[in-house]
């Protein structure tokens, strides 16, 4: 990949529609200093989506993407959900495999690129929800974190199986009640962030995507130092506002109110990936 | 028959937050121009949420933005 594959041929660019050409004119690529004060005057990196009106994960999607030092070096990686259906609108690269195995993918391809261009940075971001990180794909998941694998795991957790009409996951909270849950779950909620720690991820966050800035910080730490060091874990808390009943205005409130409490920030930083963040921030990088 | 959200540039000029843009949840849907010192709605991209009037109006209480039926929206989506 070049920034080259972003390059209108000129003999078409008046049949290309007018959202592509500002992908080449007005995105912000080959700038390790993007992030999220470029939203309201850039092209963003993603399209009109089919996400629910005021769905936070969207929220997400734009901060994530406006936040990756490296795009066009940077392949994503998914896995079924409500999510998958956003990956269809970004403009990078992005693998969608079987439900539950994104890590297991992104460790291949991380490998592989190494070896391809041992002199070049190629990042490997896996984006899941919570059903694909911690239910179905919580085997793929810790292995690469055993594996010390140099990927960026972010997990969107709404705490519910939301589009398929909301069954309860290991991520949603003990007592919840939903429409296909409707005795309340049984078990606590998983603490993911805690088996990454175990599991020896070398950077850890636990947030709500309700202050830009400080996902912006907390994804770009974690890109930097799954570049240099290995694994590192980012959770956000991403609600579905219709499974539990809020209106479409209401996210924000939610989320406000979560960072307080089972979503207060949590950040784990190990000695390693310590180095790596101060010499980021020196460089003004973060 | 739907809402979008629309700028009141008369209000949004006073100020140089730009939170707005940050919270709508679609992409390239709520701008803001340096040259007019205020934000502006894509209108054709609007979902409706309110989830700007949300941040502008009971976070910050500068009641600078406002859902309008789309068919009586300024199409600049600004005010």
């Amino acid at each position: 990949m070049s920034l080259k594959i972003f390059k209108i041929n000129e003999a078409l660019k008046e049949f290309v529609p007018s959202e592509i050409v500002d992908l080449e004119e007005k995105a912000t690529w080959g700038n390790p200093k993007r992030g999220i004060w470029d939203l309201p005057y850039a092209k963003e990196l993603v399209e009109e989506h089919s996400l629910c009106a005021g769905c936070p994960e969207s929220l997400a999607f734009r901060y994530i993407l406006a936040s990756l030092p490296n795009p066009e070096d940077t392949i994503i990686i998914n896995s079924t959900g409500c999510t998958s259906l956003v990956f269809p609108h970004i403009a990078l690269h992005t693998v969608h495999s079987l439900f539950g195995n994104q890590n297991a993918i992104a460790s291949g391809i991380k490998r592989t690129l190494e070896w391809r261009f041992p002199d070049k940075v190629k990042d490997v971001v896996v984006l899941a929800g919570d059903g694909a990180t911690v239910d179905i794909g919580l085997e793929c998941t810790l292995h690469s974190f055993f594996r010390q694998e140099r990927i960026t795991t972010i997990c969107f957790d709404n705490e519910v199986y939301a589009n398929t009409g909301g069954q309860e996951s290991g991520l949603t909270v003990k007592g919840q009640i939903f429409k296909m849950a409707p005795k309340g779950k049984q078990w606590d909620k998983v603490p993911m962030w805690q088996l990454a720690i175990d599991s020896g991820c070398h950077y850890v966050a636990r947030l709500t995507v309700s202050s830009p800035k400080r996902v912006e910080k907390v994804i770009k730490q974690a890109i930097y130092v799954a570049r240099e060091v290995g694994p590192t874990y980012v959770h956000l808390y991403t609600p579905c506002i219709l499974e539990i009943g809020l209106n479409s205005d209401d996210a924000l409130e939610e989320m406000r109110g979560r960072d307080k409490e089972r979503f207060k920030f949590f950040e784990y930083i190990s000695e390693k990936a310590k180095e790596v963040i101060e010499r980021k921030k020196q460089e003004g990088l973060i | 028959m739907y809402y979008v959200a629309q700028v009141i540039r008369d209000e949004c000029t006073k100020y140089n937050c730009k939170q707005c843009t940050l919270f709508c949840t679609e992409p390239n849907t709520l701008m803001y121009t340096d040259e007019g010192h205020h934000a502006y709605v894509i209108t054709e991209r609007c979902k409706g949420c309110a989830l700007c009037v949300y941040v502008c109006s009971t976070l910050l209480k500068r009641d600078s933005i406002e859902m309008v039926y789309a068919e009586n929206r300024d199409v600049a989506g600004v005010r």
